[in-house]
């Protein structure tokens, strides 16, 4: 889990507003809420509430934005999200 | 069947010889999609793909430079999305990177669950370091059986059940002549919420299991 180690090493850089690319993830019918919250528990590191907390904006505002970085960085969150089967995508964060 | 309970560090779900076959045989299926060899020895039991259109599975080892199409079955472009629907370059260059490994990754943990319902006997355990790899790999068995649903929104899943309930009650009643049940539709639904139920049960247990390691 290379991967995830570095993201919390990043921890502190991935909230810096002058990074331009984000990671979305989409709502869709057919991922379960409990399995949602647990890939984001298990991969973004975050706490069970904000776990929740994501995984109900998703489904109940159709996305939420789980990281924000350099576009390399959001490249591997996203092959992570699609390696779940989850929906995601990236993007510059003004757009 | 019975869903995923914990045994020691163990999950442990039971399925009957059939519903093992059928399970096993629609991983490999979705395997196949991916571009996988067909599971197992013997290939005249497995034959490639019922599901259609097979990927050229070397796709991804001619040249790396080259970009990579995007898929024109909806069922593996749901397992392969647009990283970038608004942002071209953007979206070419992340398949032309993470095309073969997402392919490879999801290929390797359906054919570990196809292992485990072919090796005999009831019992599926999961061992609790690959129960979050078992978990994507029925995600992705479900995105692909949602996709030949035609499932896309929150209502279609909540139709589908509806749907499932009445041909059910249907058949049982012997009812069939009022209702339009197109069987092969009733049978994916069915396979598709038994998978679906399967899955929440593993999950279930995952959560038990991290809620044990926090105290």
């Amino acid at each position: 889990m290379g991967v995830h180690e570095q993201f919390e090493a990043e921890g502190g850089v991935a909230t810096r507003t002058d990074d331009p690319w984000i990671t979305i993830v989409w709502n869709d019918p057919v991922n379960l809420m409990s399995y949602v919250t647990h890939v984001f528990q298990s991969y973004f590191g975050l706490p069970r509430h904000e776990a929740e907390a994501r995984m109900r904006e998703v489904h109940e505002h159709g996305r939420s934005v789980l990281s924000t970085g350099p576009r390399e960085k959001m490249e591997v969150d996203v092959q992570a999200m699609h390696s779940y089967g989850l929906w995601a995508t990236l993007q510059r964060s003004g757009e | 069947m019975r869903g995923f309970e914990a045994r020691g560090a163990d999950a442990v779900a039971t399925l009957d010889d059939e519903e093992r076959l059928v399970v096993a045989r629609i991983v490999a299926d979705v395997a196949g999609l991916l571009g996988a060899d067909a599971f197992g020895f013997d290939n005249e039991e497995y034959p490639s793909s019922t599901l259609t259109e097979v990927d050229d599975p070397f796709e991804h080892l001619r040249g790396l430079e080259e970009s990579i199409r995007e898929p024109s079955d909806p069922a593996i472009l749901r397992l392969l999305p647009n990283a970038a629907p608004t942002d071209r370059e953007a979206a070419d260059e992340f398949r032309r990177l993470t095309d073969g490994e997402l392919r490879s990754g999801k290929i390797r943990r359906l054919r570990r669950i196809w292992e485990a319902l072919s090796s005999g006997g009831d019992e599926w355990v999961v061992p609790a370091d690959e129960a979050l790899a078992t978990a994507a790999a029925l995600t992705d068995v479900r995105l692909v059986l949602a996709s030949r649903l035609g499932l896309t929104t929150d209502d279609d899943a909540d139709r589908l059940h509806q749907e499932i309930d009445l041909a059910t009650h249907a058949l049982e009643t012997d009812d069939e002549r009022t209702l339009s049940i197109d069987p092969e539709r009733v049978w994916l639904g069915m396979l598709y919420q038994a998978l679906t139920w399967l899955q929440e049960s593993l999950v279930q247990y995952m959560a038990g299991a991290s809620e044990e390691t926090d105290v």
